[in-house]
């Protein structure tokens, strides 16, 4: 069963690369290894960083399966249910009006207007989910290393009972450059 | 299988792709790109000088008359609003179905979608007559008794589908242009950081592309969600695409004019806005390409790829033709059957056969592997698609009205100065966007291309 707090992990999982330590790996498939590597040693809180998305990066770092969909789904719920309550209270309460012999509730003709109300609704929590669950409103951030926008692939450390050397060993045996934050 | 992945493959560093695809950006625009804005500016402006006179006389200056009601507004709209569907069948349906060679095409084409809306919203705006009372139409607790919409109305699903699909389609865009305003804002910091004099509209720059990025780092938890929401809003579009043109083509449908009620009309106009839609790509891509010399990026194989859509839509909208006038034979109503008689021989048939050559003829060009891969033949049947769209629509519009049931209503159509200075003037206001677009956000999904790259090569080793 899932409980509370593992869907507030999935959630809420995404931490600033503020303080730690971040180590430059050479290419897409080194990222993907330290990150199994970072998984494999329990490190608490780490991160990766690409210009792109890389796939299989999910299983390698071992974060849970994204909730968007959940809110998704919400989202479309409510504006189908919030739009026929307005129509109802509009067409059959506020202002009953007979248009062209059909019934005061004529719901196949609001067919149309729930289903672009569902997709209105389920559209703007999807975003509105990314631009919150990723802390993208924040918009002085900088990524912790230069280039990650461009072509640097890099990995974060957050987890302050790490020092440089364990770092360093967690990654063993991939060609790294690791620099502390502040 | 292999082969053909790598038809698409661009074999370049990650920092290369950068620099290729953001160059019309960061450089100072050519002579050829002052050139195209400003006949384009001048065209918009002749439009926008025409629409505002509209509105100060009225509309006595178009050629609307009594059985003739929806004119060129109408044809414009609907128009407009069917090349705004290549966009997000672009980047949603070929998406969900996995067409790689989406990736270089979808930024510009989900931009032609996002200009195109807003060029086809004039026109609905126009043909009301009286456009400060337009919101009206949203039905908002008033104090006019309260009046509300008529829910009930295909007109108003109209509304309702184009305002959907306008703020999900920008929305979409949006989203996806985000990592790649981030690829901007750390470019520009850098400039601005080497720059020692401080060069005003760098700063200005540097700032509007902060804000744009939204704080994006490129974290690996934010792409997870940032994946799922592509595709989460592929799924939603891709219905939210396809309802559109079919609540349009209901204005006509659920009326009883004859030539407009026919249950064929919401599949017949959805092909049809499709077939449209990628001429209009193409014939932007193959411009895009050549200017700014994108030709690694923009491949003849994505003109071959978008050349068979238009062969594919060309197809079913010539077999909707030949359905509609098998219905009007077999319906038994004379009416009917006098409408598609008219459309063939009557004073409007050369706008009939205009339609024909162009949409019916020229698509089956595109057999000859020859053609297809011929840029010049490509860009001149895109643009002989869109001119018999166009004339599509003005058959559907104007010669189903101009002759209904009453012979003694009947009259002509004869469009004003006004209704040509307007539809000359909606290419200008669609082009001009356009132009400022390809020199203010990058033209090709950076990001997306990075990511096809960067994970075929994963799946090699």
């Amino acid at each position: 069963m899932l409980s509370i707090a593992e869907i507030k992990r999935g959630l809420f999982s995404y931490e600033e690369a503020s303080r730690g330590f971040v180590a430059v790996v050479k290419s897409a498939a080194d990222l993907l290894k330290a990150a199994e590597k970072a998984k494999e040693a329990n490190v608490k809180s780490f991160d990766c960083y690409s210009p792109c998305p890389i796939h299989g990066m999910d299983t390698a770092m071992g974060i849970h399966r994204s909730w968007i969909p959940v809110i998704t789904f919400l989202g479309g719920l409510l504006g189908a249910v919030l739009g026929l309550s307005y129509i109802t209270f509009i067409d059959v309460f506020n202002w009953p009006i007979i248009y062209g012999g059909k019934p005061y509730f004529s719901w196949p003709a609001y067919v149309p207007l729930l289903f672009e109300l569902a997709i209105y609704f389920a559209s703007f929590f999807t975003v509105f989910a990314v631009i919150g669950l990723g802390g993208l409103w924040k918009i002085n951030r900088k990524p912790p290393v230069e280039g990650i926008t461009s072509d640097v692939f890099a990995i974060w450390f957050g987890d302050a009972t790490l020092q440089k050397a364990d770092v360093e060993r967690i990654l063993s045996g991939l060609s790294v450059e690791i620099k502390e934050i502040q | 299988m292999a082969t053909e992945k790598n038809i698409y493959h661009i074999g370049k560093p990650l920092a290369a792709m950068d620099d290729d695809v953001l160059r019309p950006i960061e450089a100072f625009p050519t002579k050829l790109w002052w050139g195209a804005f400003g006949v384009s500016a001048a065209l918009a402006l002749l439009g926008v000088g025409t629409i505002i006179y509209a509105f100060i006389v009225g509309l006595g200056i178009f050629a609307l008359n009594n059985p003739v009601g929806w004119g060129f507004m109408i044809v414009n709209f609907v128009f407009w609003v069917g090349i705004g569907h290549a966009g997000t069948l672009i980047s949603a349906i070929l998406y969900l179905f996995r067409q790689k060679w989406r990736t270089s095409i979808n930024r510009a084409a989900e931009a032609m979608t996002i200009f195109a809306v807003i060029v086809a919203a004039i026109f609905p705006l126009i043909h009301v007559g009286r456009p400060w009372f337009v919101f009206w139409t949203f039905p908002y607790p008033n104090e006019r008794g309260p009046l509300w919409a008529n829910f009930r109305s295909p007109l108003l699903w109209d509304l309702f589908a184009i305002a959907t699909y306008f703020s999900v389609s920008l929305i979409f865009w949006y989203m996806g242009l985000v990592p790649d305003f981030a690829t901007l804002r750390d470019r520009f910091e850098r400039y601005k950081a080497k720059s020692k004099i401080g060069n005003f509209l760098l700063k200005v720059k540097a700032v509007a592309y902060r804000v744009l990025a939204l704080g994006w780092v490129g974290s690996a938890k934010t792409w997870q969600h940032y994946e799922k929401m592509v595709m989460l809003l592929s799924a939603l579009a891709t219905p939210l695409v396809l309802s559109v043109h079919t609540i349009v083509s209901f204005d006509f449908a659920t009326s009883v004019i004859p030539g407009w009620h026919a249950t064929i009309f919401p599949p017949y106009f959805v092909a049809g806005a499709i077939y449209s839609g990628f001429a209009m790509v193409l014939t932007l891509m193959i411009i895009t390409r050549e200017v700014f010399k994108l030709k690694e990026y923009i491949t003849l194989k994505h003109l071959e790829n978008m050349a068979i859509v238009i062969l594919v839509t060309g197809m079913m909208v010539s077999f909707a033709y030949t359905t509609e006038f098998v219905m009007a034979a077999y319906s038994a109503s004379h009416n009917e059957q006098y409408a598609f008689i008219n459309r063939l021989k009557g004073p409007f048939a050369w706008a009939f056969w205009i339609m024909f050559t162009c949409n019916v003829v020229s698509p089956h060009f595109m057999w000859f592997k020859k053609l297809r891969t011929n840029v010049k033949a490509l860009f001149a049947i895109s643009i002989v698609v869109n001119i018999g769209m166009w004339f599509e629509r003005f058959v559907i519009v104007v010669i189903s009205l101009h002759r209904d049931y009453l012979p003694s209503s009947w009259d002509s159509y004869d469009p004003t100065w006004a209704d040509y200075a307007v539809l000359i003037g909606s290419f200008g206001i669609f082009f001009t966007l356009f132009l400022m677009f390809i020199r203010t956000i990058p033209t090709i999904a950076l990001a997306e291309v990075k990511a096809d790259e960067t994970n075929s090569q994963l799946s090699h080793h």
